[in-house]
């Protein structure tokens, strides 16, 4: 099928197979890598990405289902050269260890960020249960959280 | 302590900000021109002889490049744990493609093609004929004879093992006999196993990128298997996305050295989780009766361990690993005499490997389940007997007769006390316990110690090459492989400390087995402690050689110089001052050099480490369910070279080791043989069920460590099931240690209490 559908601002047209998964279309089609696959069936959130500003697991949807829809994935983030605050806070409060979640933990947090500008620890649990770090405790994530909301991390 | 400017200030870990930026480079995220993708057909029987194969389907599907299986790749067989060459007491069980099938998710055939769903829908079309052989998932029916012919060698091995004096246990003695079991568990490392390779025909050279812990260990093993020489294989590790011991074993890098070989091509392989439950490692399953004899007043006298492991298909490294479980008898609680009974079954299971801890974790739950029963019966508190049979500094265990050095167990066990307020906690759950009947609550406390590297059990040695830059900064060439933990960032630290440099200015490789010098893996907490010692000695020598080059440069007698502050000056003319930049050129023009330096070092230390943990919990005895109140990590860490990083893998393992504890269950179907192959069925702690873990570090150096430090990701985990399990059993006033203790088993126990009462 023909495919037209925007990813991290720019407007995309692709021929690709109606059943193909969007993170094969983010990863193979468009090079974009840092959408990671953890378990293909959703049960991971390492693939989240954000369609229409809420966060989805790009393993879940197919091409059928991004016409016109609007993907924003980790790459997507940076601003002019600036790293969003959510990506900085990550850095600042040592929340990433492997590395291997961080896309998708830093888009399910965005998510929240951007319906809830000013979240409580209990609601940054919530958001981020769906996205499993084997390294970490979730301590530093949820204080790079914490932190964001308050340097801004709630514009996209 | 000294205070430092570098070492001991929080860090984020090397490539926090490719992280972030979704960059970093991981196996799977490679591209080379050309590349053919992998997939792999793997075996639905647990036990089976491939009768055929037809391929002719698969073959003709465009965009396939070939189909490799049994009857068309090398009939040489290879160990997947085996790291250096000649390593004594290695069966060499598996092929790359096995013609008899030994578990379900055996490698039966691997599609290369042009595009992954290419290969994957290719595999859907090779037909295999299977000749079903008996099976079984039982290690009680092997050891009783089944599976004989399985292997060659046999299908069980097992070994005793005596420490110390029995002659010197009292007489007068109180004894406990405890049973525990644990279920296979899955390492569960987010990043999913992936190699690329690429075999150039006409250099005859092979690249192999894998996220792995030793470079060299897989050289040896392709190599042989291929029958290569070394210098013709090279191996690099890429970005790993976490291990926890799942990336020790190789299994994708001959799958993927076999296709490049067989193509010509660079061949990308990355396991699915389905594959990576099947087909890669878990830990293995546990049977463990533990006796013990206490004093009336609750000295230790002895321990007997007699140990069952589930090796599953092959044995891969279960004799090493109970082998390393009986040299840990001695290295927690002080007493004179062990003796330990370790059996290896291989089964129709999904194939063990070792988990961080590398069976320290599993002891520590068998022998610290047995001290809160012997602590039942003796009428003492689990902590106060804890507190009675603890090392004192510097004496030595008896496994090894090594010095514990500076072992610190009794102070964090006092500290932890004071802080999780233990025995106000206690206080509160009995009066908590008495008006509540549906939720109960309890504290466990558990100590549990480690290593710091392989020594004196296997070559501890590693290499390291510094040199300066013009610019002045300083690379350094040592076969390192983060797993995802900071090594790297810690070994920047100690160089920027050591050398007065801004950590930025130190860059350091990770493993590459044609450039680096030859290290013997990031095994056994041996990264910092082993490899950063050899890093921190390689500092003062390039230091040395720095000074007596500028020396003969200068015309000045060596002693006359120093190096303060990043700079070398003369003791006696202040005039005379190079900053390193300076030095190199000075050293460049005037003796036509370089300045850099070789160091080798062979570790002949290995401290007592160990933690102590301490949890409270809140049984639902209705449900089942266990929720972890409070959790207090205390671990003798000596110095943490990067302090939150410490902490969060603390608290990360406090998670992993509560999953064993109440939920984590690789369980195998004795029915099919198996195993769990989803997340969907294999849960894990998310942050909404994570507890607050506090962490507390005694730091008092003096060990044998870069900067004083000892080890800390492997110890980290040791503790944890066993303490959680304590609070369940002291909340139920329950004795089983049956692990998970998930809410099917408590809920059982319960109904079959009642039906009692």
């Amino acid at each position: 099928m023909r495919l037209e559908f925007t990813v991290n601002d720019k407007k995309r047209v692709l021929e690709v197979s109606a059943d193909k998964r969007l993170i094969d279309i983010l990863r193979e089609d468009l090079g974009l890598m840092g959408t990671k696959e953890g378990c293909g069936e959703g049960e991971c959130g390492a693939c989240t990405i954000l369609l229409d500003g809420k966060a989805i697991h790009s393993c879940l949807l197919v091409a059928a289902q991004m016409s016109g829809r609007n993907v924003t994935t980790i790459e997507g983030l940076e601003k002019n050269g600036k790293l969003d605050p959510l990506q900085s806070a990550f850095v600042e409060e040592v929340a990433i260890q492997c590395g291997y979640c961080t896309p998708g933990m830093i888009l399910s947090a965005k998510a929240l960020l951007l319906e809830n500008p000013a979240p409580t620890e209990t609601e940054i649990r919530r958001a981020l249960a769906g996205n499993i770090c084997r390294c970490s405790g979730y301590t530093q994530i949820i204080r790079a959280v914490e932190r964001a909301a308050r340097e801004g991390g709630a514009a996209i | 302590m000294k205070s430092l400017k570098i070492v001991g200030v929080s860090h984020p870990i090397h490539d926090a900000k490719a992280k972030v930026r979704g960059n970093a480079n991981y196996a799977g995220d490679m591209q080379l021109a050309g590349m053919q993708y992998a997939a792999m057909l793997l075996s639905p029987k647990p036990h089976a002889l491939i009768k055929s194969i037809d391929a002719s389907e698969a073959l003709a599907l465009e965009g396939v490049e070939t189909v490799l299986h049994c009857f068309n790749t090398t009939e040489r067989t290879f160990s997947r744990f085996r790291t250096v060459s000649r390593q004594p007491g290695i069966m060499n069980q598996e092929r790359v493609f096995n013609r008899e099938l030994r578990q379900v998710g055996d490698r039966v055939a691997c599609v290369v093609a042009d595009t992954p769903e290419i290969a994957r829908q290719a595999v859907r079309l090779i037909k295999v004929e299977y000749e079903d052989l008996p099976f079984t998932t039982d290690v009680y029916e092997v050891l009783d004879g089944a599976l004989a012919d399985m292997h060659p060698e046999g299908a069980f091995f097992e070994f005793e093992r005596e420490m110390g004096d029995k002659s010197l246990v009292a007489q007068d003695c109180v004894e406990t006999v405890t049973h525990s079991s644990l279920d296979r568990m899955s390492h569960t490392a987010m990043e999913p196993h992936a190699c690329v390779a690429y075999y150039n025909k006409s250099m005859d050279e092979m690249t192999i990128w894998s996220p792995n812990q030793t470079v060299f260990g897989i050289r040896t093993v392709v190599a042989d298997l291929f029958e290569m020489q070394y210098h013709k294989v090279r191996v690099i590790k890429s970005t790993m996305g976490g291990s926890f011991g799942c990336k020790q074993d190789w299994i994708l890098e001959p799958i993927a050295a076999c296709a490049t070989l067989a193509t010509g091509k660079p061949v990308k392989l990355v396991y699915s989780r389905e594959e990576v439950m099947l087909n890669t490692s878990c830990r293995a399953p546990f049977i463990a009766d533990v006796k013990s004899k206490f004093t009336r007043d609750g000295v230790l006298q002895s321990l007997d361990a007699d140990v069952i492991a589930d090796a599953g298909a092959y044995l891969g490294n279960t004799m090493a690993y109970l082998g390393y479980q009986s040299a840990l008898m001695p290295r927690t609680y002080k007493y004179p005499y062990a003796r330990y009974r370790g059996r290896g079954v291989c089964t129709n299971g999904t194939t063990s490997g070792g988990l961080r801890g590398w069976s320290s974790g599993e002891l520590c739950l068998f022998v610290d389940h047995n001290f809160n029963m012997a602590a039942r019966k003796l009428g003492i508190d689990p902590l106060e007997l804890r507190l009675k049979n603890v090392y004192k500094p510097w004496e030595k265990e008896m496994a090894d007769n090594i010095s514990l050095e500076e072992i610190r167990t009794k102070e964090c066990i006092e500290l932890g006390r004071e802080k999780f307020a233990y025995d106000e906690k206690k206080r509160a759950d009995a009066d908590f316990n008495s008006k509540n009947e549906r939720y109960q609550r309890g504290v466990g406390v558990s100590c549990g110690g480690h290593f710091n590297g392989y020594f004196p059990h296997a070559l501890d040695f590693s290499g390291v090459e510094m040199r300066f830059t013009e610019s002045g900064s300083v690379i350094v060439n040592v076969a390192v492989h983060d797993h995802g933990c900071g090594t790297v960032q810690a070994i920047k630290m100690i160089v920027a400390e050591t050398l007065g440099l801004p950590v930025d200015m130190i860059w350091c490789a990770e493993g590459d087995s044609t450039y680096n010098p030859f290290d013997t893996g990031c095994y056994a907490s041996r990264s910092i402690y082993v490899i950063g010692r050899a890093v921190k000695d390689c500092c003062h020598k390039l230091q040395e050689q720095l000074l007596q080059d500028m020396a003969s440069a200068l015309g000045l007698p060596e002693e006359d110089l120093e190096i303060v502050d990043a700079q070398v000056r003369s003791k006696n003319d202040p005039s005379i001052c190079f900053n390193y930049t300076e030095a190199v050129h000075k050293i460049l023009f005037t003796l036509v050099k370089e300045v850099w330096v070789k160091h080798e070092y062979a570790n002949t230390t290995n401290c007592g480490v160990t933690g102590t943990h301490f949890a409270h919990v809140e049984v639902d005895t209705w449900t089942g369910m266990t929720k972890i109140l409070d959790y207090m990590a205390v671990h003798d860490i000596g110095r943490a070279i990067n302090p939150e990083i410490c902490r969060a893998q603390v608290q990360g393992a406090a998670l992993m080791g509560s999953g064993v504890a109440l939920m984590e269950s690789l369980h195998t179907n004795p029915k099919n043989g198996k195993s769990v192959s989803s997340l969907k069925n294999y849960h894990v702690i998310n942050a909404w069920e994570a507890p607050q873990v506090q962490v507390l570090f005694v730091e008092d150096g003096l060990t044998g460590g870069p900067y004083e430090s000892k080890s800390i990701g492997e110890v980290a985990l040791v503790p944890v099931a066993a303490a959680i399990v304590g609070a369940v059993n002291e909340a139920l006033q329950s004795d089983f240690c049956e692990c998970p203790l998930n809410p099917d088993k408590i809920v059982a126990m319960m109904q079959e209490r009642r039906t009692k009462a």
